[in-house]
C-alpha cells in the first residue's frame, strides 16, 4: 500500500460512520436555520433580520475534534498506523467535512438572496459582512473557522491525554486569562470603537487569513503534542 | 533466520515503579508465542512498547530491523487490538471491521464474515453498547482477517464462553496453517492454549523468566508420587520445587527429568513418575522465580492468578 493510499484510508476511517464528520453537523445546521426562521417570522419588524445561529454547527467540529483523538486515535493506533499519518488524515477528514458544511453555508446563502430571505428579510447565511466579497469569501471564512474548532478539540483532547487535565485546565486557564486580558486592556483604553472599526474595515477575508495563521499555529502544536501521546 | 521483533533491555519506569524492569527477547518469524504472566506482569506494556503505542523509558526495540516509531514500513505490518480497545465514536461492528480492512492488503472479507456467523455478532449493534465477550470477538475479527505479518493477541478470550473460545483457537490454528506468520498471544488460560503455541515466554516482576519451547517448558519437571523413601532417593540427585509428605507417602515435584536407571528403580519401589502440565510448570517456576528476588509466593495460591 502506498504512503498516500494509507493516508487517503485515514480519511475514509473517518468517514467509515458518516455521522460525526457529516450529518451531525449538517442536521444542527438545519435545526439553527428552522429555529431563526421561527424566531424571524415572530418578529413583527419589517427591516432585514440577521442572526448568528449558523455558527452553532461549527462547534460540533469541536467535538468532532475531541472524538477524533481520545477514540479514533487508539483504533488507528491497533490497525497500524503513525502517529503522522493518522494526524494529517485526519486534518484532511476535517477538511472534507468543513469544506461540506461551507457548501451547506453557502447554498442557504443564495436561497435566503434568491427568496429575499423567504419572503420576510430574515438571513441565516446571507449575511452582509460576510458575503462583501463574494460567495467563496463566506465559503472560506466559514471553513476556516470550522477547521479550527476541529483543531482547537483535537489538541485540548490530545493535552489532555498527554498530561492529564490539571494541565488542561492550566492551558486552557492561561488561553481564557490571556483573552479577558486582551478584552479588558481594550476596555480600559475605551477603545471599542477602533475595535469594532478594525473588524469593519479588515473584512472577512483578513480575518480569515489570521484565523488560518491561527490554526495552523495549533496545529502545529497539535502535532508536536501528539508524537509523544499514548492511546 | 533474522527474528522479525528484537526487544533489548526495556525498561518502562512509573513513580510507582518499573512496570518493565530489563525486558529482553526476539520473536521468529512466523511461530506462535504465548505470553504469560500474572496480572501486572508488564504483558500489556511489552506489546504496546514494540507496536510503539507507548514508549520505554530505556531500552531498544527493532521491528523487521527497523525502529518502529513513526515508521509506517513496519507499522502497517503488525496489528495490535488491545484487551480494552477502543472504537471510534458511535461505530457499529459492521463499521469497526470495515476501518480495520481498510489498512490490510491481506484482510479476508470472506473470512470476516464467517468468523461473524461463528461469534454471532450483531453487525449492526454499536461497539460501545457490545457485551465484554462480543467486544473480545471484534478484536479476534480483525487480528486474524489482518493477516499482519505480526499479530499481537491481549487476552483475546475475556468474557469468550468455552464455546467461543474453542472457535478462536480453531480458526487461529487453521488460518495459520495457510498463511504463517508471528503471533504474540497473552493469556492466563494456559493448558488452553498449549497445544497452540510453539514457544512461550513468561514475564514476572516486569523481567522474561522463562523463554523456550513449549517441549522445554513441559520436560522442564517432573512430578513423583509414591513412598517416601523412594522419593528421599529421588530428592537427593535433583532440585526439588515442591515436596508433600501424607504419612508414609508423599508427592515430589524437582528439576528436569530423571535418567532411565533413576526410573526404573523408583518405578520398582512403587514411584509414579509424570511430567508437569505447561500451566502447572510455569507456576512453579514462576513462584520459584518470585521467592528467588521477592517474598514467598507458594505455588497453590498463584494457580489462581495465572489461571
Amino acid at each position: 500500500m502506498s504512503q498516500t493510499a494509507r493516508i487517503v484510508n485515514v480519511i475514509r476511517l473517518q468517514f467509515v460512520n458518516r455521522q460525526p464528520f457529516l450529518w451531525i453537523p449538517l442536521l444542527v445546521f438545519g435545526l439553527a436555520v428552522a429555529l431563526s426562521l421561527m424566531i424571524y417570522a415572530m418578529i413583527p419588524e419589517t427591516g432585514p433580520k440577521y442572526g448568528g445561529a449558523a455558527q452553532a454547527p461549527m462547534w460540533t467540529f469541536l467535538f468532532v475534534g475531541v472524538s477524533a483523538m481520545t477514540l479514533t486515535f487508539p483504533f488507528s493506533q491497533s490497525v497500524g498506523l503513525a502517529r503522522w499519518e493518522f494526524y494529517l488524515g485526519s486534518l484532511a477528514a476535517a477538511a472534507v467535512g468543513a469544506a461540506a458544511l461551507a457548501s451547506a453555508f453557502i447554498v442557504q446563502g443564495f436561497i435566503e438572496r434568491a427568496t429575499d430571505g423567504y419572503g420576510m428579510d430574515g438571513y441565516v447565511a446571507h449575511l452582509p459582512w460576510l458575503w462583501e466579497s463574494g460567495w467563496w469569501a463566506a465559503w472560506l471564512t466559514f471553513f476556516v473557522f470550522t477547521l479550527m474548532a476541529f483543531v482547537l478539540g483535537f489538541w485540548s483532547a490530545t493535552v489532555f491525554k498527554r498530561w492529564g487535565m490539571t494541565v488542561l485546565v492550566a492551558v486552557l486557564g492561561v488561553l481564557g486569562v490571556a483573552i479577558a486580558g486582551a478584552l479588558l486592556v481594550v476596555s480600559r483604553r475605551e477603545a471599542w470603537g477602533e475595535v469594532i472599526a478594525w473588524f469593519a474595515t479588515a473584512g472577512c477575508l483578513q480575518l480569515t487569513g489570521w484565523l488560518a495563521l491561527l490554526t495552523a499555529v495549533l496545529a502545529g502544536l497539535s502535532y508536536l503534542t501528539l508524537r509523544r501521546a499514548v492511546p | 533466520m533474522n527474528p522479525v521483533v528484537r526487544a533489548r533491555d526495556l525498561v518502562k519506569a512509573y513513580p510507582a515503579g518499573n512496570a518493565l524492569d530489563g525486558v529482553g527477547f526476539d520473536l521468529e518469524a512466523n511461530t506462535i508465542y504465548g505470553f504469560l504472566g500474572r496480572n501486572g506482569a508488564g504483558k500489556s506494556t511489552t506489546m504496546s512498547i514494540i507496536t510503539s503505542q507507548l514508549f520505554a523509558t530505556s531500552g531498544t526495540v527493532r521491528v523487521f530491523d527497523e525502529d518502529p516509531y513513526e515508521n509506517p514500513r513496519v507499522l502497517g505490518r503488525m496489528c495490535f487490538v488491545r484487551e480494552n480497545q477502543k472504537y471510534p465514536e458511535s461505530m457499529t461492528t459492521a463499521h469497526a471491521l470495515r476501518a480495520a480492512s481498510l489498512f490490510y492488503p491481506g484482510w479476508d472479507h470472506d473470512f470476516a464474515e464467517r468468523l461473524v456467523a461463528d461469534f454471532r455478532l450483531p453487525l449492526k449493534t454499536k461497539v460501545k453498547k457490545l457485551s465484554r465477550g462480543q467486544l473480545s470477538a471484534v478484536g479476534v475479527i480483525i487480528g486474524l482477517c489482518s493477516r499482519a505479518e505480526i499479530t499481537f493477541f491481549d487476552e483475546p478470550y475475556l468474557g469468550l464462553d468455552a464455546v467461543a473460545r474453542q472457535i478462536f483457537y480453531d480458526r487461529l490454528i487453521a488460518d495459520y496453517a495457510e498463511h504463517p506468520r508471528t503471533i504474540l498471544m497473552s493469556s492466563h488460560l494456559i493448558d488452553e492454549i498449549a497445544d497452540l503455541i510453539e514457544r512461550v515466554l513468561v514475564i514476572d516482576g516486569g523481567r522474561i523468566i522463562m523463554d523456550e519451547t513449549v517441549e522445554e517448558a513441559t520436560s522442564a519437571l517432573t512430578r513423583a508420587t509414591g513412598p517416601t523413601a523412594a522419593l528421599d532417593r529421588l530428592a537427593r540427585s535433583h532440585r526439588v520445587l515442591e515436596r508433600r509428605t501424607m504419612g508414609s507417602a508423599g508427592a515430589l515435584v524437582f528439576h528436569g527429568i530423571p535418567s532411565e536407571a533413576e526410573s526404573e528403580t523408583a518405578t520398582h519401589a512403587g514411584v509414579r513418575l509424570e511430567s508437569v502440565g505447561l500451566q502447572e510448570s510455569i507456576v512453579h517456576r514462576t513462584a520459584a522465580a518470585a521467592t528467588a528476588t521477592g517474598p514467598e509466593l507458594s505455588p497453590t495460591s498463584m494457580e489462581g492468578a495465572l489461571s
